[in-house]
């Protein structure tokens, strides 16, 4: 599949600022199946410095500084990218997941890829006792990894009432857990959280999924906004697998990565510090339009 | 003269030898390092006890209270975590426990601890180059990936850059098993405490038994200090750089240490708000503008350097650093990945790393530790659970454990099971560690000595001449008896390390060779922070001593057995005053004495002198490198001075002495200020603070007893408010009338209190101060001030009546608030606010 996505970002202040610094990671990354075509990042005011360049994880990152009084910020990225990723494995056939955990556990790498990245709590994925008991509830002994996975993603869809009002980034994952309900990003790090509390490496992606929905199929969750799902090392020969547990879904055509971190922390779209002390109103608008 | 000593009481002397050593034993199964299993004393601990005896228990006495005065007069202090009180950052400050009995250890045993030290600090150094580098250690299988990914402080955007993790200031804590050989407990690579407290310990302990230091040949500490200094100017592409110590406030249990070493190394004092970066530099926001920062010596944890690239929550860093360090243009120390090899996780790969690595083997070993991530590893630690100690692999962010480790024996058996199933599920988090039994050294206690458990934090500098480790260090002494980990925070005492070399030592300090200074004339840079605050400390120190002029006054009447007519009005003016200046509460009813009481003691009215005084002591104390000892042991007078003794309400006789001797406090400092204070633009900003608070002051007064038709008894009043009694009186030969009175308090400008002589006095500092604008325009303070001397100079007492008096207080204040916005933080606006919401 051919994606043309646009997704614009404004902040409007309501005093003016004279000075922010921020951190952009918009324009989406290449690499498992996918090809960016062409991409850019326009920041109204025009920057003072910019420079763009890749994080350690691989994501296309991009430092501003404006320094010209504003009373709007306004971020548009616009790509076009090729999707076409490997048929993921047959559940049944991957790896105990036991053996996977202790095969990342003893990874010899330290490359951005590595599973020896993702073991361990971050920033917003804390070590959750009552996530990683209902995570335990889907992984038997030897079952195979991405089969239980699967069933703890569909659990989460299952369980789980998507509601956009109910969190914002700074919703605490316990807090979304207890509560049953939040947005693609709660899920994304409730997954991530059940997954590592069981040894197993788990990442967390930022990016889009398509609008429309081909004939005859459901509209998907998340289609508005910028979208979140994990992805789960599977052993050496599987590599990285993306599981939605928005939508029940192990990534394919439909989804477009832009970003890949251990949670949204590493992964956070658009992150600045304003010097002024009005408030902000933000608008975000996405569109993801399948060309071909 | 020492010989003398001995002589004379040379036959008591082994009895107070004996008497001191009565019942010191070492405990079963551990290491003492006073006296031997035996109960002997070692030999390199003859020389003290010697020195130490042939002291009477009065001289003994007299020699700790000499430290002690060191101590409590250099304010050397530690804050206690948790114990915070944001108001008043002074507030939760302990004074410093020191013990007075020094830790020995004799010189050929200290060259292999600190070649192990330096061994450890170049092993890690390496380390750290390669994981924030090409990973070949992990690649090689010299250690797990998941030893290093498992660590909070393996900040990934620091990979790939130069300096990510450099390695500048390593400490090691060091303790001795029950074999005499030394152990590594813990290795300190983010940014080690101590070095500083280690310095004040020996200046202390110098100050008791100088000496002792002579004739035992004690290694000294400045070279140490002197080539960490070196290594961090070498880091610099300047040849002067500009070093900050990056501190994260006043709140921080080792603020004091910061301010000190700052002050010792020559360092700027800076919070990340003092800091910007721009253009890919970073800069110290001066009260001259932007001023380049060359070296960023951290003392906050890396993670919270740069909110914009690291942790998001932190409101201590600089958005940006990162970014600048990146590009080169600024060297952080250590750098910001550093923290990574603090892991205990890290400690059973060490031997083997320094064998492959340095082809060594390590001098210093480190506690038996084996990480649960792997499988051999778990099974044994699971299988000898109880007699192990469990801790964090890494710094947790607050997990089950904590930080602390855990004796899984001591622990009731449904948390031993609870914890065997968290090893048997995710063994990457945890180790399990041989406990330790560290080694005991005397305190003198009740008279005697007693065996107390210790640890020795050593520390080691990369230096242009490599790795160089401070002879001494920072030794902890546990209250407990049985102590198997030792921290600061749990109430220890701390010790001063002795080196004894066997020849005489070549003291060294701080001062470069005579033909490298170049001379200077002007101090540095003044931050806007510290500009801030010595601006209000001189206010808070004049408000304090308005009060106190006015406490005097009023209570001087109140007792004068002979009262001349109008009294009961002057009375009642001052204690108004009292009241519109918020020293003195509303409801204290027609009683003036009360609401001198008030004035003098209250903490709660904040126009009270005891309160200005405090208010003063806080800003002072977060520009404490600026302050010379003297002048902060003044605030301990002045405090002292201002609480009320045993609870009792003094007479009106007695407050009226306590308000004369806290005025002559003041003066002290005032002298001080005057006399020794450098007359840099940090000075002006303390007069510029003083002299507008007095100006303000003087208006208040002469408002308030220039109403009304005053009375003789008033403006008499007014002339002792103002100092001018005898100036007065040697110009006029009747009694004090009111168009004289005001020209001499208001307008003349010889009077060194009248209001023309402070505007005169601001004049000349706003002068002074650096200047911004290239458009040749006046700056807003000076054109302000210009006004000022103006109105001064061609106003006639004649004239002067209430409203204009008030036109002059408002032109003052106007003048304060036009000084804040330029020159200080405030409305340059913090980088606070951030961009929120899903974007």
């Amino acid at each position: 599949m051919i994606y043309d996505v646009r997704h614009v970002t404004t902040y409007d202040y309501s005093r003016q600022v004279p000075f922010a610094r921020c951190v952009m990671r918009l324009l989406p990354r290449d690499g498992s199946g996918q090809h960016v075509r062409s991409s850019e990042l326009l920041i109204t005011p025009r920057p003072a410095e910019r420079s763009d360049a890749p994080c350690f994880f691989g994501n296309r990152m991009t430092m501003a500084t404006i320094a010209s009084p504003h009373h709007e910020l306004k971020v548009e990225m616009r790509a076009r990218v090729a999707v076409e990723r490997p048929a993921p494995p047959y559940p049944g056939l991957t790896r105990g997941w036991e053996e996977v955990a202790a095969l990342a556990l003893a990874s010899c790498s330290l490359a951005p890829a590595s599973p020896a990245h993702h073991l361990y709590p971050s920033r917003l994925v804390p070590e959750v006792a009552s996530v990683i008991a209902y995570a335990r509830e889907s992984f038997g002994a030897r079952r195979p990894v991405l089969e239980a996975a699967s069933e703890l993603m569909a659990r989460i869809r299952r369980d789980f009432a998507y509601d956009p009002d109910a969190t914002e980034v700074s919703t605490p994952l316990a807090e979304a857990f207890a509560r049953r309900h939040g947005v693609c990003q709660d899920f994304a790090h409730i997954m991530i959280a059940g997954l590592r509390g069981l040894g197993l490496p788990a990442a967390y992606v930022s990016g889009y999924i398509r609008t429309i929905p081909p004939a005859g199929q459901r509209r998907l969750e998340g289609a508005d906004a910028s979208h979140a799902w994990a992805l789960l090392w599977c052993g050496p020969e599987t590599g990285w697998i993306g599981l939605d547990p928005t939508n029940d879904l192990i990534v394919a055509d439909d989804h477009i990565v832009t970003a890949i971190g251990r949670d949204y922390a590493d992964v956070a779209p658009l992150d600045g510090v304003v010097i002024g002390p009005g408030s902000q109103q933000i608008g975000v608008a996405v569109d993801v339009i399948p060309v071909g | 003269m020492a010989v003398q000593g001995r002589i004379r009481s040379g036959r008591t002397k082994e009895e107070r030898r004996a008497a001191l050593l009565a019942g010191y034993r070492a405990l079963p199964g551990t290491h003492d390092e006073l006296v031997d299993a035996a109960g002997a004393v070692r030999p390199h601990w003859e020389p003290f006890l010697q020195e130490w005896c042939a002291l009477s228990p009065d001289e003994l006495r007299q020699r700790f209270g000499l430290a002690d005065r060191h101590v409590h007069d250099t304010g050397v202090s530690y804050r206690v975590h948790g114990d915070i009180d944001t108001h008043d950052p002074s507030a939760g400050e302990r004074a410093w426990p020191l013990s007075h009995v020094p830790l020995l250890i004799p010189g050929a045993e200290w060259q292999s601890i600190a070649a192990g030290v330096a061994q450890r600090a170049q092993l890690l150094a390496r380390l750290l180059d390669d994981v924030y580098g090409p990973g070949d250690f992990v690649a090689k299988g010299l250690l797990p990936a998941a030893v290093v990914t498992g660590s909070p402080d393996y900040l990934r955007p620091l990979h790939g850059t130069p300096g990510g993790g450099a390695l500048q200031l390593y400490a090691a804590d060091l303790g001795r098993g029950p074999d005499g050989r030394w152990w590594v407990l813990q290795d300190r690579a983010q940014a080690p405490s101590g070095a500083g407290y280690a310095l004040e310990n020996r200046l202390a302990l110098t100050r008791a038994f100088p000496d002792m230091f002579r004739s035992m040949n004690i290694e000294r500490l400045a070279a140490f200090f002197q080539g960490f200094r070196a290594g961090l100017v070498a880091r610099s592409r300047r040849v002067e750089p500009r070093i900050c110590l990056l501190t994260p406030g006043p709140l921080n249990e080792s603020y004091f240490e910061q301010a000190y070493l700052a002050r010792y190394l020559g360092f700027l004092l800076v919070e990340g708000d003092d800091l910007l970066m721009r253009e890919g530099r970073v800069h110290v926001r001066t009260i001259a503008g932007l001023k380049r920062a060359d070296v960023i010596w951290r003392r906050i944890d890396g993670d919270f350097a740069d909110p914009l690239e690291l942790n998001a929550r932190s409101a201590l860093g600089v958005a940006g650093l990162v970014q600048a360090v990146r590009g080169g243009q600024v060297h952080v120390a250590n750098g910001l990945g550093s923290g990574v090899v603090e892991a205990r996780a890290l400690m059973g790969f060490l031997p083997a790393l320094a064998r492959q690595v340095l082809g060594e083997e390590l001098i210093l070993p480190n506690i038996a530790t084996w990480w649960c991530g792997q499988p051999r590893e778990r099974e044994a630690v699971l299988a000898r659970l109880d007699e192990m100690s469990v801790a964090p692999a890494f710094r947790s962010a607050g997990g089950e454990l904590g930080r602390e480790s855990v004796l899984a024996g001591e622990l009731p058996a449904a948390g031993r099971a609870a914890l065997r199933a968290r090893i048997a599920a995710r063994g990457l988090d945890y180790v399990g560690q041989e406990v330790v039994r560290l080694s005991t050294m005397p305190v003198f206690q009740n008279g005697r000595l007693e065996p107390h458990p210790m640890t020795l934090r050593v520390f080691a500098a990369a230096t242009p001449d490599g790795w160089k480790v401070m002879p001494g260090g920072f030794c902890r002494i546990s209250e407990e008896p049985d102590a198997r980990a030792v921290s600061l925070r749990n109430g220890v005492r701390s010790s001063d390390v002795w080196v004894t070399a066997d020849a005489p030592v070549e003291p060294i300090t701080l001062l470069p060779a005579p033909d490298r200074i170049s001379i200077q004339r002007v101090t540095g840079t003044l931050p806007s922070r510290a500009a801030d605050n010595l601006f209000w400390l001189g206010r808070y120190l004049e408000r304090g001593e308005a009060t106190l002029r006015l406490v005097r006054a009023l209570l001087g009447r109140l007792i004068d057995s002979d009262p001349s007519p109008g009294r009961g009005d002057t009375v009642r003016r001052l204690a108004e005053l009292l009241v519109a200046w918020g020293a003195a509460p509303h409801d204290r009813g027609r009683n003036p004495a009360a609401q001198a009481y008030s004035a003098l003691y209250s903490l709660d009215d904040y126009g009270s002198a005891a309160a200005s005084v405090r208010e003063a002591r806080r800003t002072a104390s977060v520009i404490r490198e600026r302050l010379s000892v003297d002048a902060w042991r003044l605030f301990g007078d002045l405090q002292k001075q201002l609480t009320p003794q045993d609870g009792r309400r003094p007479s009106e006789g007695e407050a009226y002495e306590i308000a004369d001797r806290a005025l002559k406090t003041l003066a002290a400092f005032s002298g001080l200020s005057q006399e020794n204070m450098v007359r840099g633009a940090g000075w002006r900003f303390l007069d510029i603070g003083r002299r507008l608070e007095r100006g303000i002051a003087t208006c208040r007064f002469a408002r308030q007893f220039t109403e009304n038709e005053p009375s003789g008894e008033a403006l008499d009043a007014l002339l002792d408010l103002t100092d001018s009694q005898i100036t007065y009186r040697s110009r006029y030969l009747l009694g004090a009338s009111l168009q004289p009175v005001l020209d001499l308090v208001m307008l003349d400008p010889y009077n060194p209190r009248s209001v023309a002589f402070q505007v005169e006095r601001l004049e000349a500092e706003i002068r002074g101060l650096p200047t911004l604008a290239e458009d040749g325009m006046l700056e807003t303070p000076y054109r302000l001030v210009l006004r000022l001397a103006a109105d001064c100079r061609i106003a006639e007492a004649g004239r002067l009546d209430r409203t204009s008096i008030l036109l002059f207080e408002q032109l003052l204040m106007g003048l304060s608030a036009a000084i804040a916005d330029r020159y200080f933080l405030q409305n340059s606006g913090p980088e606070g606010s951030r961009l929120t919401g899903i974007a």
